[in-house]
């Protein structure tokens, strides 16, 4: 007994340490945000902030009209989840469960959009976002991310690992595709479901050059313009520029918070059941 | 900037998902290519031209200014639409320089639906400007109105004149210094900042401090690789960067940086670095004015437009000392104007150019001006400003400022000081620094680097010349 507790005092210390470790960039910022301006460069650099000094974050605050960036980063990346959420899971299902000529090419072919680079396909996706009409909309800034190969790819993964026999036998209970879908797939789903969307909303929370481009009017831009409008290209202040990363970085904190407990049941209850 | 960057991302995903992390991890580095300030992107861009709604003309205007100088900007777009009730201007943050102006190459030649009224463009996108013939010169709204520009600063109205033509209307405008920390320079008997390259050195070696495990503690100077202070050194010693006289009387075609003159500044950098008194910390000048606000270097040299972030940076630590930019003994150049001026673009109704030509006026107004320099440090364009009691009062308050306004004033305006004039400028910049930073590490030996870099953008300049002619 009394080996096995200081066995896990010792676990213990380390999983803090290595947490310290993957948790410094975070604090970093964070104590950075509180220093004063005068404080920011002192050599050896001084960990903790003495006093603490709020002010960065009011002055962030008033330089960009951050809650407005906020929204709308939440409204894109919520919007942009759902639809590849929706997409993926549709386009995956039929290719684990819909037996059609060309499967595996038409598969091969959706790979192959993984390999050109976002930056190959703005240009042209600008363009008809442009000829839509749809410049400085959320329809711009979300319509070219609604489906994405790699959601697809991640879903189809998954979908083949679940027996194949689920299908079968709720094909002979008389279910069709949709009500199989909806009533095995999502439900055993739900891990990887939740990984994905945790994923795509972290990418479209940290998109920028597509949102510059189409978004012209400050009540449209996104938190990461706003970043932007926190730094003067010749002389950068680092506790103004860290409290407004604070601020930004906020919602995804929490969104991992809350997603962390759903995963872990989502992993524990979605087993096979044997 | 890593913007793209997933730093949050924590190990809790399990076994199903573990792939999932290691392919967006190789997702996330490719993407945070693209989210660097210098890239920037090549392709459209958007942005609304102005419309007239109720009587009142609407005009968007572009601009690169974060932070300070970004809410200074505000500031005088809301007082001008607050003196008058014809015109609305509204400021649009493009991102930074390089992003902005990639943006507005895009929108070219599309009917200015999606583009800016006015675009605040860097000193360095000039000549590109002028080539895309998608903007109205300056001087035309200037001949129209009889606006009388005697009292703007002719130095730096030299700069963004092109065959006695004004181009653009000089609005945030720097030139570079010599920054010193007088604390440390009383600790070193060093009455005054060095006026050459060879009293640089000198004071640099005397200002190195060594720590007791024998490292260096404290460099004399701490000078960034940045390619604006080679042009800025080059223009000192009266030598141009390009040819046709620095591409003012013709279309440039040749780089012609690496004479005598390049390689004086280019041994000097290199025996500074060689003596142990330069601290290299590569061509981001916010990194050596950290260095210097830390205390780990005595001077820097840097733009005039950063000297109120380093007063309040200092302050409680050392005082801040300006002195004018180092030259080789018995030079007699000057120094050249940088930053950034407001362009009005072609592609919009005459009456929306006419509105547009009020706001630069307002923007160049003496009162618009000493506010602006007093919030931000960039010179102010019009010499009136030095009349102004509220000015005369800041100066007072910041007298070391004086030293880099003289620096203006002393400058005579000759080609090299009018500065060099090329399509290819933002690739040149970046050719001189790569240079610089192979020199200093040993990699080549000056005069070949130079003659290297001078023929790399040689090549750029032949290349983007036969794409305008």
């Amino acid at each position: 007994m009394k080996e096995n507790r200081v066995w896990l005092v010792i676990r213990y210390i380390l999983l803090i340490i290595a947490s310290l470790v993957v948790c410094f960039p975070i604090l970093y910022s964070l104590l950075i945000s509180l220093e004063t301006s005068e404080h920011v460069s002192t050599y050896p650099p001084q960990l903790w902030p003495h006093p603490f000094h709020f002010a960065s974050y009011a002055e962030a605050l008033q330089a960009a009209p951050l809650g407005r960036f906020l929204l709308n980063s939440f409204i894109m990346s919520a919007i942009i989840v759902c639809g590849q959420i929706v997409t993926s899971l549709l386009a995956a299902y039929a290719f684990v469960y819909l037996r059609f000529r060309g499967r595996g090419v038409l598969f091969l072919v959706f790979l192959a959009t993984m390999m050109i680079p976002t930056e190959v396909t703005m240009i042209p996706n600008y363009m008809t976002i442009r000829s839509l009409g749809w410049l400085d909309s959320f329809a711009g800034l979300t319509v070219p991310f609604l489906a994405n190969a790699f959601g697809i790819f991640l879903l189809r993964q998954y979908l083949l690992q679940l027996p194949y026999e689920l299908f079968e036998a709720a094909k002979m209970d008389g279910a069709g595709h949709w009500r199989f879908l909806i009533s095995v797939v999502v439900p055993l789903s739900r891990p990887i479901l939740a990984t994905l969307a945790v994923y795509v909303f972290l990418q479209s929370w940290n998109m920028y050059l597509w949102p510059l481009l189409t978004t012209n009017s400050t009540s449209m831009r996104t938190v990461q313009v706003g970043l932007g409008m926190l730094q003067n290209q010749d002389a950068l202040s680092w506790n103004l520029t860290m409290a407004g990363v604070v601020i930004i970085s906020l919602p995804t904190l929490i969104l991992l918070f809350f997603a962390q407990k759903h995963l872990v049941k989502g992993l524990t209850a979605g087993a096979v059941k044997g | 900037m890593e913007r793209n960057q997933n730093a949050s991302r924590r190990p809790w995903i399990r076994k199903t998902a573990m792939w999932t992390v290691a392919a967006s991890f190789g997702l996330t580095a490719l993407l945070a290519g693209c989210g660097g300030g210098n890239t920037g992107s090549d392709e459209n861009a958007a942005g609304g031209g102005g419309g007239a709604n109720n009587g009142v003309i609407e005009l968007k205007l572009w601009h690169a200014m974060g932070g300070v100088p970004g809410q200074a900007l505000q500031h005088i777009v809301d007082d001008f639409n607050k003196s008058q009730s014809k015109i609305h201007v509204t400021a649009v943050y493009q991102g930074q320089y390089d992003d902005e102006f990639n943006k507005w190459k895009a929108t070219q030649g599309q009917g200015g639906k999606d583009g800016p009224n006015i675009m605040q463009v860097y000193d360095i996108g000039t000549k590109f400007m002028i080539d895309s013939q998608d903007i109205v010169p300056m001087q035309d709204f200037i001949d129209q109105s009889h606006f009388d520009i005697s009292q703007l600063e002719p130095n730096i109205l030299g700069y963004y004149s092109v065959g006695g033509k004004l181009y653009s209307m000089p609005f945030n405008s720097s030139q570079p210094v010599l920054y010193y920390n007088k604390d440390m320079f009383k600790d070193a008997g060093i009455a005054e900042p060095p006026k050459t390259y060879d009293d640089v050195l000198a004071d640099a070696k005397k200002l190195t401090k060594k720590g007791p495990d024998g490292k260096v503690a404290v460099y004399g100077i701490g000078l960034a690789t940045y390619g604006w202070f080679f042009e800025q050194m080059l223009a000192t010693q009266g030598a141009d960067y390009v040819d046709h006289d620095n591409g003012r009387t013709g279309t440039a075609t040749q780089a012609v940086f690496n004479g005598p003159e390049g390689l004086k500044i280019v041994n000097w950098w290199k025996s500074l670095y060689d003596a142990g008194v330069d601290l290299n910390l590569g061509p981001v000048t916010s990194q050596t004015q950290n260095a210097f606000l830390a205390g780990k270097c005595a001077m820097i040299i840097d733009s005039s437009g950063v000297y109120g972030n380093l007063v309040k940076g200092a302050k409680g630590k050392f005082e801040v000392g300006i002195g004018p930019l180092p030259r080789p003994a018995g030079a007699t150049g000057g120094t050249i104007i940088g930053g950034g001026s407001l362009w009005i673009t072609k592609d919009q109704p005459k009456a929306q150019q006419d509105a547009a030509w009020e706001f630069v006026k307002f923007a160049a107004s003496p009162q618009e001006q000493a506010y602006w320099t007093e919030t931000t440090g960039y010179f102010p364009i019009t010499k009136a400003v030095y009349d102004d009691p509220g000015f005369k009062d800041w100066l007072k308050q910041y007298p070391d400022f004086q030293v880099a306004v003289d620096q203006l004033h002393s400058s005579k305006l000759t080609y090299a000081t009018q500065g060099g004039l090329m399509g290819v400028f933002p690739q040149a910049r970046q050719t001189v620094q790569d240079m610089l930073q192979a020199v200093l590490l040993g990699k080549q030996q000056p005069q070949p680097a130079l003659d290297d870099a001078a023929k790399k953008v040689t090549d750029a300049i032949k290349n983007y010349n036969l794409t305008v002619a």
